[in-house]
């Protein structure tokens, strides 16, 4: 637990001090807030944890790809692979919830007639998913344009994709639109709440089984190495 | 094993101990051709053969019994594509020994040093470990946000050292070699890279381990810090710990106990 709560403490340590990470993690989910505000307010809900979503995660993929180097000597000192990517995880759950603060507290000042716990819902399982899914990016591509490109894209198909159709139910913040539109929506059934939370806990079992996966066959003990 | 092979072998194992093979080999071959008989018969192993070999032309003593080898790499081989870096290549380092890995560029110096750590695959051989592992990679191996105090507390913490210990220890190796002053404070990034250099050197020794697998750590080192290296290199050894420094500097190898050249003509 030490060694967790150490990569931890020393992943949020880097995030901090990465400045330009962290303005975009405000600046970016503002600018998805105020780009549907004036004309489809309850869009914004939405679009705001879209914003988080894709900058979370892109801040992820960054730690993960600034890892890749740091990772085998840390294995060879003595950190198992898994205590390596769930102390990563807790920094960047730490720094996603941070910055929904203000986010929640915009919303509510700024909008009304909104289901408010469902918004507190709705970026918490945003946070929640964001951040295996930017590391398993990382894990999957070998350079940050292409995890950026691919983050892009899954953000914009996300915004694009007609929700109803099968394929952008494997999108991995579909549960979004969900829990969305029982915030906005008063007439909506408890029914889009579960259908949210059951999608967004199959996509994150499934990151995180990837991050896993992937962290413990790259800094796998090799066979040919044996010791006494 | 032919009679060629055999030679060959003598002549690597002598090569690695400093030992000009040209005369011992013509000897050992002159020798087979009027007996006639198998090199196995007449003289053993050629590494046993060479060790004699080593200890008549030295005068020293048989070599004490030091125990097993802290790392015994056996038969390695590794191939990239079509292209083969290393073939059948062995390596035992005892506690107490520093050994010096030699080879051109694209020789695979690197590849064998990443196989002992358990970071690469070989296609075939095996790698044995007796103890913990220290590892400098030639380059990367440390975070460009993290302070130097904050990488003793992150690899400190891998090895069951407290916080105030690591940053004491780690602060205690970096002074040893000749750390400038107020360097602790600032990230890694923002450190020249021989200075980084240090850091990456210091993270490899952090909490004593038995064996070191240091990879060109000097690069970037003036020459007053590049003396300091090998005094660490030194100390190390008297401790007992098993170092093998990866170098292109030839005029090391008086420096190193024992030299593995890995140039192709000496992989068999």
């Amino acid at each position: 637990m030490n060694r967790i709560l150490v990569v931890a403490e020393m992943a949020l340590r880097e995030i901090v001090r990465r400045r330009g990470v962290l303005l975009l993690l405000v600046l970016l989910p503002l600018l998805f807030y105020y780009s549907r505000r004036d004309e489809a307010y309850w869009q914004s809900v939405r679009m705001v944890t879209l914003g988080i979503g894709f900058t979370l995660s892109t801040a992820a993929l960054f730690a993960g790809m600034g890892a890749r180097t740091m990772d085998p000597r840390l294995r060879l000192s003595g950190y198992s692979a898994s205590q390596l990517y769930l102390g990563r995880l807790v920094a960047l759950w730490a720094v996603g919830c941070t910055v929904c603060v203000p986010f929640f507290l915009l919303i509510r000042l700024d909008i009304d007639h909104v289901r408010y716990e469902a918004v507190v819902l709705l970026m918490a399982l945003t946070v929640a998913v964001s951040a295996p899914l930017g590391l398993a990016v990382s894990a999957l591509l070998p350079r940050e344009l292409e995890g950026m490109l691919v983050l892009l894209s899954v953000v914009c198909l996300q915004i694009l994709l007609n929700p109803d159709k099968t394929v952008a139910h494997v999108l991995p913040f579909w549960f979004s639109r969900e829990i969305g539109t029982y915030a906005i929506e008063h007439d909506a059934g408890t029914g889009y709440v579960t259908r949210g939370c059951l999608h967004a806990a199959i996509t994150f079992a499934v990151l995180l089984i990837l991050v896993g996966g992937l962290s413990s066959i790259r800094l796998r003990r090799r066979a040919h190495l044996s010791t006494a | 094993m032919t009679v060629e092979d055999w030679l060959a072998a003598l002549a690597a194992e002598l090569h690695r101990r400093r030992i000009d093979p040209a005369e011992v080999v013509a000897e050992a071959a002159a020798h087979l051709r009027d007996s006639g008989r198998p090199p196995m018969e007449v003289f053993g192993p050629p590494t046993a053969y060479a060790v004699t070999v080593v200890d008549s032309i030295r005068g020293t003593a048989p070599p004490r019994d030091r125990g097993a080898p802290r790392l015994q790499a056996s038969n390695i081989s590794k191939r990239y594509g079509r292209t083969t870096v290393l073939t059948g290549v062995n390596l035992s380092v005892h506690a107490g020994e520093a050994v010096a890995v030699i080879g051109g560029n694209g020789s695979g110096k690197s590849t064998f040093l990443r196989i002992c750590a358990g970071l690469d695959s070989p296609d075939e051989g095996q790698v044995r470990l007796r103890g913990t592992i220290g590892y400098c990679p030639q380059d990367g191996g440390t975070a460009g946000f993290l302070t130097p105090d904050e990488h003793f507390v992150l690899v400190g913490a891998g090895r069951g050292i407290r916080r105030t210990a690591s940053i004491a220890q780690g602060r205690t190796a970096a002074a040893a070699l000749d750390w400038p002053r107020g360097h602790a404070a600032k990230p890694a990034r923002h450190l020249s890279g021989g200075t980084r250099q240090k850091l990456n050197l210091v993270l490899a020794g952090l909490g004593d381990p038995d064996v070191l697998l240091l990879d060109e750590p000097y690069q970037g080192f003036d020459n007053g810090s590049y003396l300091d290296f090998w005094q660490q290199v030194w100390q190390w050894r008297d401790a007992g710990k098993a170092i093998v420094v990866v170098t292109h500097r030839l005029a090391e190898l008086d420096r190193a106990d024992t030299v593995l050249d890995l140039s192709p003509r000496n992989q068999r």
